[in-house]
């Protein structure tokens, strides 16, 4: 399986974990280029061209959207929540990746209409395997949505 | 509280009564209550037995004595202000007023204050009727007092329980990120650099990865086992034996070769939280499954013990065993009899166990042998008859 096209979006605070998911990326062949956001602000930044980004076109939206929960300045419940309330952004498809196994978390970000949630687990194998089905589903499978123009 | 108006004009006290019932209306209001009457100045002029016995003034001393001296400085300015707006206005008023008492003590009474006013309308003396109340008072303000604690405790409880419920989500977020950079990034070494790294080397990695893992795991325990005493229960009918034959599904797919006997007792139903339930007994058969690992043919045996109505209940198997001298530490967490090179575990399912019967009111316990199996017991509220 080898996928390519429009950027990933990873919003991801911790180092290590972006560099673990960056490797785990690789390892499954998916060579999208990875934009990473460092906290919620820089991912909505990022997605509606403001602050940093002003000016980028933000018709090019980016194929996926991993995005973490906890997070400084904006946390990823809210940036879920932002992009599904506006028009530009409402079938950018996001898939949830956080430590937690709270179930709070899990009916909080179906509820704000995640795609996917997955549980970062300690071991690594197993994560490499679950970005592997994310990969698959919604880099090479999933048809990515029809831009719309707001 | 002002009722009434009271008396206007002279007292007509004939209204259907004659002097002999005035009499004893009399004696009934002396047997009954305090009576008091003052001037307008305030001063006593008169005042009944009953009067003196509970302000424990003598008569001599009351008479001529300004009423004030009752006062306890308990009440608000603005209810005193509508107390004498209320009678120098010619109604009457009611209320409940505390009282000083010649020893300094204090006591409650109901009071009713009857204004006597002269035809211009100018109040010419008071008549007051008292019932002393300070037994209900006392009651009262001891039920508030009850209340207010009984709030205080709740709030501490619930501040308790949002601690708790966030130290668990940090815990479940932040304590698990280092285990992952442990293992991912050993597995890296061992991917990448593997090929520089000898057999030793390559089996500490090795070992730091089963460490984390191994932390990951007990993280994931201790959550589980505080989401038992956190989370809100319910009082159903469950079905005992529907649960262990839905958790003993479960345990055949990983009987493999094993050669196991279940016996589950039939109509086992108790009143409860069939989501706790369901982890009580995985944790139970569970065990009673893996401890007799190494039996030849397994043999285990749930069931009711004595009348229905008991609502004891046991699991037993022949397995393993332990020894009963360690018996006092079972339901600790992290508590084991054996090692994980002999069975693996964390040690924390019969502490799950042990919580989930104590919320139900329950109680759970061992007898065992080494080497000639285990019976733990646990009680549970029975199931009320629907007749
Ligand atoms: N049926 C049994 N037969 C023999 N020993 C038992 C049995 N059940 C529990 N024990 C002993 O009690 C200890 C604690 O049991 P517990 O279920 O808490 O932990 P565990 O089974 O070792 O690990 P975990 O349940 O967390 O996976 C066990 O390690 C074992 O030594
Ligand atoms: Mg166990």
């Amino acid at each position: 399986m080898t996928a390519t096209g429009k950027a990933i979006l990873l919003v991801e605070d911790n180092p290590d974990d972006e560099l673990l998911t960056i490797r785990a990326l690789k390892r499954n062949h998916i060579l999208n280029e990875v934009i990473v956001a460092r906290d919620g602000a820089e991912a909505l930044d990022y997605l509606f061209g403001t602050g940093a980004y002003a000016g980028r076109d933000v018709s090019v939206s980016p194929q996926l959207v991993l995005l973490d929960l906890k997070l400084p300045k904006v946390s990823g419940l809210e940036v879920l929540q932002r992009l599904r309330e506006d028009p530009r952004t409402r079938m950018q498809p996001v898939v949830v990746l956080t430590s937690s196994n709270q179930e709070q978390d899990l009916v909080n970000s179906y509820g704000l209409g995640a795609n996917s949630y997955i549980r970062k687990p300690v071991d690594f194998e197993q994560f490499s395997e679950a970005v592997r089905h994310i990969g698959l589903y919604w880099l090479v499978l999933n048809e990515a949505p029809p831009v719309r123009r707001g | 509280m002002n009722g009434p108006p009271g008396q206007t004009g002279h007292a007509d006290n004939d209204e259907g009564m004659d002097s002999g019932a005035l009499a004893l209306l009399k004696l009934g209001i002396d047997f009954h209550a305090m009576a008091a009457i003052t001037s307008s100045e305030g001063r006593f002029t008169y005042v009944n037995d009953k009067f003196c016995a509970v302000t424990q003034y003598s008569r001599s001393e009351l008479l001529g004595q300004d009423f004030r001296i009752l006062n306890s400085g308990y009440h608000p300015k603005a209810m005193m202000k509508e107390l004498w707006q209320t009678i120098l206005g010619g109604q009457v008023w009611h209320g409940e007023l505390r009282n000083r008492a010649k020893d300094g003590s204090f006591y409650w009474v109901s009071a009713s204050i009857v204004p006597r006013v002269d035809p211009a309308g100018r109040p010419v003396e008071f008549i007051t009727i008292r019932t002393e109340i300070t037994k209900r008072k006392v009651a009262e303000e001891t039920v508030a007092q009850l209340n207010a604690d009984l709030q205080r405790r709740a709030a501490q409880l619930e501040s308790a329980n949002a601690e708790m419920e966030s130290f668990a989500y940090s815990v479940s977020h932040d304590l698990r990120a280092p285990l992952r950079s442990m293992d991912g990034f050993s597995q890296a070494l061992l991917e990448d650099y593997g090929d520089r790294l000898d057999a030793t080397g390559q089996d500490y990695l090795r070992r730091v990865r089963a460490g984390a893992q191994q932390m990951g795991r007990l993280i994931d325990d201790i959550l589980g086992l505080s989401m038992v005493t956190r989370q809100e229960m319910t009082h159903d009918r469950v079905d005992l034996t529907a649960l262990a034959q839905l958790a003993i599904a479960e345990l055949r797919q990983q009987q493999g070769e094993r050669l196991v006997h279940w016996r589950i007792g039939e109509g086992l139903a108790a009143s409860g939280d069939p989501q706790l339930l369901r982890v009580m007994l995985d944790n139970l058969l569970g065990n009673a499954f893996k401890f007799t690992g190494r039996r030849e043919q397994a043999h285990i045996e749930m069931g009711r013990l004595g009348r229905v109505s008991d609502g004891v209940f046991f699991v037993r198997d022949n397995g393993a065993g332990f020894d009963m001298t360690y018996a006092g530490r079972l339901f600790g967490a992290f508590q084991r009899m054996h090692t994980t090179a002999e069975f693996p575990g964390t040690g924390i399912g019969l502490a799950t166990v042990q919580r989930v019967i104590l919320r139900h009111g329950g109680r759970v316990w061992a007898e065992a042998q080494p080497d000639k199996g285990a019976t733990f017991y646990f009680t549970l509220p029975v199931v009320e008859d629907p007749s």
